[in-house]
């Protein structure tokens, strides 16, 4: 029973990573990818993993896929062209690391399979959430946390990148006539620089400072 | 032989809860019509049988025989797919949910719990399927090759993944107060003093309760957050495109989510099917859980009679700055109150002085 299934999903992860990466629709990868995120979690669950397998499902399937197929259905992606293969010399590369990685495989099994030692438990706790929890709060606590900080810096550093327009809010009104701003207040990147900026209509010095929001 | 048996029992159980689930959909739709007639001035669909009774009937009858047109520029595979995602998305988290607790069946005399499958995170289970369910709106969206198809869908996964966020984070707080992501465990927790001291609604979580509401409401794209079917704007959002059954796929995705919804609520807040006699009848926890869930369904119902749909930067201002920091001061209002122990002396000074708590 659990034989069927594992052939199954496994079967199913094999085929949608092959397709993720024939696929030429960026949308089919995208497609394929999720596919394959299901089956491994199918697979945890099989491995007595079941928090695993759901964070694997919410957050893998379920949040950044979702991004990816946003962006591109936001940007409209086309299907990409089948280019002339370069780098031709990859490919007797490929084949042999191929070669290797199923030898590898086959040294395993055969070993494994030939090993006296048994497996002494077949249930373990490892994918409980109970374990989990526990070991993310007491032993490994100190990189559970540096890790949120990393998170918490690519947050930041995104919003920086993207609202480098300059140090005003969006509430900033524009005073109508001859108005000169410093560098430094119109953009951000550039702090220190108080060489000035002239303007000489009021819809000039709302684009400089990006607040001409609907009066194009 | 006793695996075979196991799963023959399962099986059997799916099957049952999904009739059920089915049937109630299908009048769910017609109580909507006829609830909104109602709330409108007019009478809504009565013709198809007694009072309407069979109109559910006459309109699966007409879905299946309409034309099934599919447009011409459409990207065929993802066209099919899309609608198949929502469905079996929305059908899948069925399994988990606590119908009632431990009865007797009769002829095969077999004690069994009243759910499908229990097991140690069916909470984490029910998040993540629905996750999933953003696909098939969003790939029917794109796969139309229509702007207004495009809008509904880009919309609506830009709106489930912010409410997405604010719903995990008010269930959060159940859990801080439960210690488990088992909803049977959950539900037996709330059990209290006749069955309905204990709900988590009444003491414990009503903030989460109303933050989960809104964007539980949000997340199954219902008035007043209905942005990605928004008539006036989109034609009909995502599904401009599809007709027939596959537009049926979606109208049954919707209800059965909605439906769905109503179960978790009535889960986590409400005491699942904890109610008075339950110990002494137990099959009365059935009709509790279906009456509570029938009570949520209204309330969907009521909200599309009475209220107007937001815009779309509302909509995405109140996720974010309203309802996800509202999400975070109650986890740690509750994680304060269950660490202080200040719920367990309430607990324990209502039953020493009044000898009232459950």
């Amino acid at each position: 029973m659990t034989g069927i299934l594992f052939i199954l999903f496994a079967g199913l992860a094999i085929g949608c990573a092959t397709s993720m990466v024939v696929q030429r629709n960026p949308l089919y990868s995208a497609i394929s990818l999720i596919g394959v995120f299901i089956s491994l979690a199918c697979l945890y669950v099989m491995l007595a993993a079941p928090f695993i397998a759901a964070v694997q499902v919410i957050v893998y399937a379920g949040a950044i896929m979702v991004l990816v197929v946003f962006v591109i259905m936001l940007l409209n992606v086309e299907e990409e062209e089948r280019r002339p293969l370069r780098l031709r010399f990859l490919i007797p590369v490929a084949v042999i690391l191929a070669a290797i990685f199923f030898a590898e495989t086959a040294f395993i099994i055969y070993f494994v399979q030939a090993s006296p030692v048994t497996l002494s438990r077949n249930v373990s706790d490892v994918g409980l959430t109970s374990s989990i929890g526990g070991g993310l709060f007491t032993t490994y606590l100190l990189p559970f946390e540096i890790t949120s900080i990393l998170l918490l810096m690519a947050i930041v550093g995104a919003m920086t990148l993207a609202r480098s327009g300059g140090l005003l809010s969006s509430r900033a009104a524009v005073v109508p006539g001859d108005q000169v701003f410093s560098k430094e207040l119109l953009d951000r990147r550039e702090p220190g620089d108080l060489s000035a900026v002239t303007t000489h209509t009021t819809k000039e010095a709302a684009q400089l400072l990006g607040v001409d929001k609907g009066t194009k | 032989m006793e695996d075979l048996k196991q799963i023959g029992l399962i099986s059997l159980g799916i099957f049952v809860a999904f009739f059920v689930v089915m049937t109630m959909v299908a009048y769910t739709v017609l109580a909507e019509r006829r609830v909104l007639g109602f709330i409108q001035g007019r009478l809504g669909p009565n013709r198809v049988g007694p009072g309407g009774f069979l109109q559910p009937l006459a309109d699966l009858i007409k879905f299946i025989f309409k034309e099934d047109i599919v447009p011409d520029k459409s990207t065929r595979f993802v066209y099919f797919l899309a609608p198949l995602i929502a469905t079996v998305a929305a059908i899948m988290t069925i399994v988990v949910y606590p119908f009632g607790p431990e009865v007797q069946i009769p002829f095969i005399n077999k004690s069994v719990q009243l759910v499908i499958a229990r097991f140690d995170v069916g909470l984490l289970y029910v998040l993540g399927v629905t996750s999933v369910g953003v696909y098939g709106i969003a790939l029917a969206g794109w796969s139309s090759n229509n702007k207004y198809s495009l809008m509904g869908g880009l919309r609506s996964s830009a709106q489930m993944i912010s409410y997405e966020l604010a719903l995990g984070l008010a269930l959060i707080g159940v859990i801080l107060q439960s210690g488990t992501l088992d909803l049977y465990s959950i539900v037996e927790q709330q059990a209290g003093h006749l069955g309905i001291t204990g709900w988590n609604l009444i003491w414990a979580q009503p903030l989460g309760f109303f933050i989960y509401l809104t964007a539980a409401i949000a997340e199954t794209n219902r008035v007043p957050f209905d942005l990605p079917e928004a008539e006036t704007e989109l034609v009909a959002g995502f599904h401009t495109e599809y007709s027939a059954m596959k537009f049926a796929l979606f109208f049954l995705a919707e209800y059965v989510n909605m439906f769905t919804v109503s179960m978790l609520a009535t889960t986590l807040f409400l005491g699942g099917w904890a109610g008075p006699f339950v110990h002494q009848v137990p099959w009365l926890g059935v009709f509790y859980f279906f009456g509570k869930v029938i009570l949520f369904l209204f309330f969907y119902i009521w909200l599309r009679g009475t209220l107007p749909r937001f815009r779309f930067d509302q909509l995405m201002s109140f996720g974010w700055k309203y309802l996800v920091p509202f999400a975070i001061f109650n986890i740690v209002l509750t994680a304060t109150l269950q660490w202080s122990g200040a719920l367990d002396y309430v607990a324990a000074f209502l039953k020493t002085s009044t000898g009232w708590w459950g």
